[in-house]
């Protein structure tokens, strides 16, 4: 059947910020759903608040809206736009429950609004865990045994009917958040309270465990003709109590024999028909008792998932796409196979290579916080890596994780810490398997330990033999056939240099000198055997090469590999940018990376596509292969600047900002230099390599001074120590973690404001992209910081100050692309921080705020355009140009992964550790944070009590905004302190106690629901248990919790803002009409040049 | 493998192979373990017959007449509720009696005519059509087998004489013989199909199947007489016959494995019509004779 003329203007709500169990994937599949349905020509009408994604690109849809995403803000866009339908399965779990929202309480019938793609009733089967299980055992399905709980006592006594160990799950609540595995009573108990509070409906699910059973999830489509299809299986290598964003996973499916598999199929098939699933995709979890077979199903989700977003790539087939256009009354058979043309989608896709998919955790960032894996997903990023062979692809996953240097353990590591670390899933498990068979420990044994089938426990076992082998040779002695298996068994030249105690390159000659090099296959649906169109590409040792590599100019783009904190979405955004404005240039994209949930992995991103890891050997090999025009690195992150120097050492053609330059930014006395000859002027600074020389540089800088490692990217292990002992202590654990480069000690300004700036630059032409003010000031985390477009407190000689610093800084260093500089103005004086050479975690957003998509021109410059001849809209100020701002404020707002941390302290500071952003817009600064803060999950409130508890610097500026919320009606409560300090500026204020001070103190409060807005800045380095008592139970009972007075200031406009403006939302189109139309402008304009 | 004597070819590069056949169309080949040059075995390769033209049933067809009385073991459509495994619980009066031609023929195929109800005997390819009717049979199933089936002229003519006087259901080579002896021809394809992912649309219900093929040759729609033969199935990746039914006598015939294991299981409804129909037939009242 045709597609439906009956709606014309569709909805699609999309997932929000980027955290923990809900990434970028969901960008991934929303954008493809906008571009399907786009091209089947319908309106798309899209709400994100994300500003970082592709998806809300104003060219993706024909209205977007960056708005908060609550059942209010949502209300006002359908009043407004009037959509036919909504589409609430490709914006993940929040896209889904909100579609519920909405539904339930009546917005969706109000305005005569559809849902598609899934019903309301299909939703609530899949979701609701009682529904669910009732429908599968209606099939004649195991499910584990269970019942639903929503109070303690019931769920103690549910525990004798069950016994140990039990799984307990919050309901509806994303990623698995509050779910957890108790092994006796106690552990039960606590486990079930923090449930019930997580689970927005007050509810959790108790299990019969499953634990340690083999799990399997089957990715399925079905249309409204009753069509089914398994797009890809996928098999757990951590078996079930891992959740399965925390495991390895596989695919296709390695254990099982035909006749399980297909007992599997039909059993999917049976499900998504029960369920009520007509058009779209679903995700199936199975578990199997590996002592006797046993299947039960574990879940469902009616809608694309990571997963799903896994499967696309790992198949070719793309899952959401297709999804979107089912959703509007297609069938499978009628929509072709994008990479085949020629045949349709409606098949299983068949995968002649193994693909591995291992997630990214960084602990690291959250000291206190539990690395034991359960189920409760905890990383925050992965990698995928496709090759012939598990083995292969297994090992390309690890070095795509990027590990600083290959993990060996201790050599004094007793074997009984060895057996805890196999019995107990952690993030470097995988490690501790390679550990335990290189002692030589049984199979059997580890199998036991690991409850790791002992099909993969095996294959490492081939692995470890392998190395064995070579390490019986050297570089020199090696056969070409030997160097030719290991090379088959996925070892990279980086492994193999340190087995035969030589180095990369050497290993590279010696391979060249055999004529030992990766051939490059393609990911074609259907195993060769019909001929495909799309050349997506992975590396292997094999014999016949199917890259056809064009003779076209071409450039290729170097990715950001996986998702981590401070390197995420924002750098792909970028990516893709680079090879649209490249490709409508004319020129052949091609893209490398690694990620399996990014949009620049979408093979329809860029002309051609490697999903390789992104080490030197892989990208060289690559390089080979193409012999591009150029490389840019500048887009990808940390990740492609690392290589730059080696890749241009070996011939490679850097385009863009030179190489030198990135280095030169980032070499703290070269660079200080620079300042110098420029007359920039930055904080006082010095490197150290050892302890001693840190005391005496941080005796003659100042305290409080910041440390940090150079090299730097999301604020990694930096700290702001107020004495010479932390100075000293750092240095000593800086040298002990990785190679010797050195700490960087600068004078940290206290109580200044923090300014970021992004800029394009040609070599001869500088012009200033956005300057942001940040929220919070210097000390936190640029990435952890609220900041406003345009800025809201600075001077205009400041402003003129910053844009001259800029202009300067970007003709040094020759800057050929994008520009990031950090800077602090304490008291009128402008000091440089930071420099990037390289696009910034900003570029989205302020593409997003002004209409300029920024990371197009960069690219169109690297490629050799000048900013003379793109006619930018821009304005001079200072005789500076800046892209012109419209008159609206911009607010970015980060988010934080605290609730899957508990635990650990939420105090912000130097180190980044937020997963996500949102942005709020409007004409008001304080409607703008308002709603920023609502995006970000910090629903300000209107009226009620407000809690102060401010530090002594903090205590001199507290009056004003103690009037302020006095003003706005709210009762205000402060410890003793505070509490005298805003009766000195005379304002009424109850005083409460702290924790140790009596009861009811003020965390009994928090918890008895007296309290609606919590101010809480830290005493500076020292932190009580106090504050963090009440910032975490601010956490635990969702209250806002400010930890800054610029922030507390703000949100006291944005009440403001909410009791005078109410609610007002603008499409990106109209907020940038008449923009001389923001995404071509570059590429008409400078045509001919 | 090597306990059970099952000889692998590993270590290959598969892609190269298939994008080798895929572009020349599937050539003669050989398989050696004994140290032969390449080019030797070549040559012998080059020696070899094409595979069209050759009548390869009689040569794996059975020597003579068995009975087969073995279900599946876990009846494959839904395992979970097993009482569909029914055909135990039927007296043996309601047992359809199948006659299966043996062209070489899958156990699997035997396994889920049990299943459904049926009372099986294999016979060899060679059997007569008269021979066949002397048993009475309630339904005639033609087997799967290999290469061309022009050649098996003896085939054709006694499916020929069955047609009208019995139930019958073909599959792979069973269905192109059903072709032929309709009065349709056959023809080679480039390369085959081979894999257990082809989707199939049934254009009667317009659903899709994904199915396992494994064949080389095909039926010629357009040679089909359209007054008795209705196409029931396509191929949606190049849209050859996948199966075909006659509109006046009971027959019906598809070119992919409804049965095969390893495969999916979307098609197992064919044998469930296979004994629909020969439940029809045996009907008092009905068009039987």
């Amino acid at each position: 059947m045709p597609k439906r003329k009956d709606i014309k203007k569709i909805l699609i709500i999309g997932s929000g910020p980027i955290i923990i169990g809900q990434a970028c994937e969901f960008d991934y599949s929303g954008a493809q759903a906008c571009k399907a349905l786009s091209a089947e020509g319908y309106e798309v009408v899209l709400v994100n608040s994300n500003p970082a994604t592709i998806m809300t690109d104003p060219e993706l849809a024909k209205r977007t809206y960056i708005e908060p995403l609550t059942r209010e803000y949502l209300e006002e866009i359908i009043a407004k736009e009037k959509p036919h339908a909504l589409l609430p399965t490709v914006g993940g779990q929040t896209a889904l429950n909100l579609a519920v929202e909405l539904s339930e309480s009546g917005v969706l019938e109000k305005y005569k609004v559809e849902m598609i793609g899934a019903s309301l009733r299909a939703i609530k089967v899949a979701e609701d865990r009682l529904w669910f299980k009732d429908a599968c055992r209606k099939i004649g399905l195991e499910v584990p045994a269970s019942a639903l709980v929503n109070n303690a006592k019931d769920a103690l006594r549910l525990c004798d009917q069950l016994g140990f160990p039990l799984v307990i799950r919050p309901s509806f609540t994303l990623g698995g958040t509050g779910g957890s595995i108790a092994y006796n009573k106690e552990e039960f108990a606590e486990a079930i309270s923090a449930a019930l509070d997580l689970s927005p409906v007050h509810e959790a699910l108790v299990e019969e465990s499953v634990l340690g059973w083999k799990e399997f999830e089957l990715e399925v489509m079905r249309d409204f003709r009753d069509n089914f299809v398994v797009i890809c299986s996928i098999e757990n290598f951590d078996p079930m109590g891992v959740h399965t964003g925390d495991s390895i996973t596989v695919a296709p499916v390695q254990t099982l024999t035909d006749k399980e598999y297909q007992r599997m199929r039909d059993a999917a098939a049976a499900i998504i028909r029960e369920v009520g699933v007509e058009t779209g995709g679903s995700n199936v979890q199975f578990a199997i008792n590996p002592e006797n077979g046993r299947m039960v199903t574990i879940e469902m989700n009616p809608r694309v998932s990571r997963s799903s977003a896994l499967a696309s790539k790992a198949t070719g087939f793309p899952i959401a796409k297709i999804a979107a256009r089912l959703a509007v009354g297609m069938s499978l058979d009628e929509i072709p196979n994008d990479i085949t043309e020629k045949t349709p989608a409606c098949f299983e896709p068949t995968i002649d290579y193994v693909v591995v998919k291992i997630p990214k955790w960084q602990f690291e960032k959250f000291p206190g916080a539990d690395s034991t894996l359960g189920t409760q997903m905890k990383s925050v990023g992965e990698v995928m890596a496709i090759g012939r062979t598990f083995k292969e692809a297994l090992q390309k996953g690890i070095r795509s994780l990027e590990p600083s240097t290959p993990w060996r353990a201790p050599a004094e590591t007793p074997d009984s810490l060895l057996r805890e670390k196999l019995a107990t899933p952690r993030p470097d498990r995988i490690y501790w398997l390679l550990t335990a068979m290189e002692r030589g420990l049984h199979a059997e044994e580890i199998c036991e330990l690991t409850k790791i089938d002992p099909w993969f426990i095996h294959q490492i076992e081939e692995l470890t033999a392998m190395y064995r082998r070579a390490a019986g040779v050297t570089v020199e002695t090696a056969s070409k056939d030997l160097l030719r298996e290991v090379k088959r068994h996925g070892a990279s030249d980086e492994q193999l240099a340190q087995i035969w105690r030589t180095t990369p390159a050497s290993v590279r000659l010696q391979r060249a000198r055999y004529g030992v090099a990766p051939v490059f296959k393609r990911v074609d649906t259907c195993a060769a055997e019909f001929e495909s169109f799309t050349p997506y590409l992975y590396s292997t040792y094999e014999d016949e090469d199917e890259s056809d590599a064009q003779q076209r100019p071409k450039i290729i783009i170097l990715g950001s590999g996986p998702n981590r904190i401070g390197q995420g979405i924002e750098f792909d955004y970028c990516c893709c940018h680079a090879s649209y404005a490249l490709h409508e240039d004319g020129f052949e994209t091609i893209m490398v990376n690694c990620n399996p949930e990014t949009v620049s992995t979408d093979y329809d991103t860029s002309d051609r596509l490697y999903f390789e890891p992104l080490t030197l050997e892989d990208v060289l090999a690559i390089v080979e292969r193409e012999k591009p025009q150029g490389v840019i690195v500048q887009f990808g992150g940390q990740t492609p600047l690392n290589l730059a120097l080696e890749l241009k050492r070996n011939g490679v053609p850097i385009i863009g900002t030179a190489p030198e330059s990135i280095d030169l930014a980032e070499d703290r006395r070269r660079f200080g230099r620079l300042l110098e000859e420029l007359k920039i002027p930055q904080p006082r600074n010095a490197t150290a390599l050892i302890p001693e020389e840190a005391a005496r540089v941080a005796g003659e800088i100042g305290l409080p001074v910041l440390v940090r490692p150079s090299y730097v990217l999301g604020g990694r292990a930096m700290v702001i120590a107020y004495d010479v002992n932390t100075v000293q202590d750092y240095v000593a654990q800086a040298a002990l973690m990785g190679p010797a480069r050195p700490v960087l000690i600068d004078q940290f300004l206290e109580e200044a404001t923090e300014v970021d700036v992004d800029a394009l630059a040609d070599g001869t032409d500088v012009i200033i992209g956005g300057i942001m003010e940040h929220i919070e000031e210097a000390g936190v985390h640029s990435g952890d910081s609220s900041c406003v477009l345009p800025p809201v407190s600075l001077t205009p000689a400041v402003l003129d100050t910053i844009r001259e610093y800029t202009r300067r800084l970007a003709l040094a260093l020759k800057v050929v692309g994008l520009m990031n500089v950090q800077y602090a103005i304490q008291r009128d004086t402008v000091y440089v921080l930071e420099v990037n050479p390289r696009a910034s975690r900003t570029v989205p957003y302020v593409s997003k705020a002004t209409g300029m998509p920024l990371a197009k021109v960069a690219a169109r410059l690297m490629a050799g355009k000048k900013l003379e001849s793109m006619h930018l809209p821009v304005v001079r100020n200072n005789g500076v140009a800046e892209i012109a701002v419209r008159e609206f404020y911009s607010v970015k707002s980060p988010v934080f992964p605290f609730n899957k941390f508990r635990g650990v302290d939420t105090i912000l500071g130097p180190e980044m550790r937020s997963t996500g952003e949102v942005m709020g817009i409007s004409t008001s600064y304080g409607q703008a944070f308002a709603k920023a803060q609502l995006a970000a999950g910090q629903r300000l409130p209107r009226k009620g009590t407000v809690f102060l508890s401010v530090n002594d610097r903090d205590k001199k500026h507290v009056g004003a905004l103690g009037k302020e919320l006095a003003s706005l009606g709210f009762r205000l409560l402060a410890t003793r302190g505070t509490a005298a300090a805003l009766e000195a500026s005379g304002i009424q204020a109850e005083a409460v106690f702290k924790v140790n001070e009596g009861r009811p103190n003020i965390v009994d409060l928090v918890k008895t629901g007296k309290i609606d807005l919590i101010i809480n800045t830290p005493l500076g380095r020292e932190s009580f248990y106090d504050e963090k008592s009440i910032r975490r139970a601010a956490i635990r009972y969702n209250l806002p919790c400010i930890t800054t007075l610029a922030a507390a200031n703000a949100a006291a406009r944005g009440i403001r803002a909410l009791h005078e403006q109410g609610i007002e939302v603008a499409a990106l189109q109209d907020l940038h009409k008449g923009q001389a139309a923001p995404s071509g402008a570059p590429s008409s304009g400078a045509s001919g040049d | 493998m090597n306990r059970h004597k099952i000889p692998v070819i590993w270590d290959i590069d598969t892609r190269a192979l298939v994008r080798h056949i895929r572009n020349v169309g599937a050539p003669r080949g050989i398989v050696s373990t004994d140290g032969t040059p390449a080019d030797q075995l070549v040559f012998e390769a080059k020696q070899l017959p094409s595979m069209a033209g050759q009548e390869l049933a009689g040569r794996v067809t059975c020597p003579k007449p068995y009975g087969w009385g073995k279900g599946s073991v876990e009846v494959a459509i839904s395992p979970w509720s097993e009482q569909m495994g029914e055909s135990d619980a039927k007296p043996e009066s309601s047992k359809h009696r199948v006659l299966a031609f043996d062209y070489g023929i899958k156990q699997n195929i035997l396994r889920l005519l049990v299943d459904h109800n049926c009372d099986v005997w294999v016979v060899p390819a060679q059997t007569s059509a008269q021979e066949v009717l002397d048993l009475k049979p309630d339904g005639v199933f033609l087997s799967n087998g290999p290469g061309d089936p022009e050649p098996i002229g003896y085939a054709i003519e006694t499916i020929r004489k069955l047609i009208g006087q019995v139930p019958i259901f073909g599959i792979c080579l069973g269905h192109q013989l059903c072709g032929l002896a309709l009065g349709g021809k056959t023809f080679k394809l480039k390369f085959g199909h081979h894999g257990s992912n082809h989707p199939v649309k049934n254009l009667l219900t317009e659903r899709v199947e994904i199915t396992a093929q494994n064949h080389g040759f095909c039926v010629d729609p357009d040679s089909l007489p359209s007054r008795d033969v209705e196409i029931t199935h396509i191929n949606l990746n190049d849209h050859t016959n996948e199966g075909m039914r006659h509109k006046k006598v009971p027959l019906l015939s598809v070119q992919y494995h409804p049965e095969a294991s390893p495969g999916p299981h979307d098609s197992h409804y064919l044998f469930t019509q296979f004994a629909d129909m020969m439940q029809e037939w045996r009907q008092p009242g009905s068009s039987r004779r």
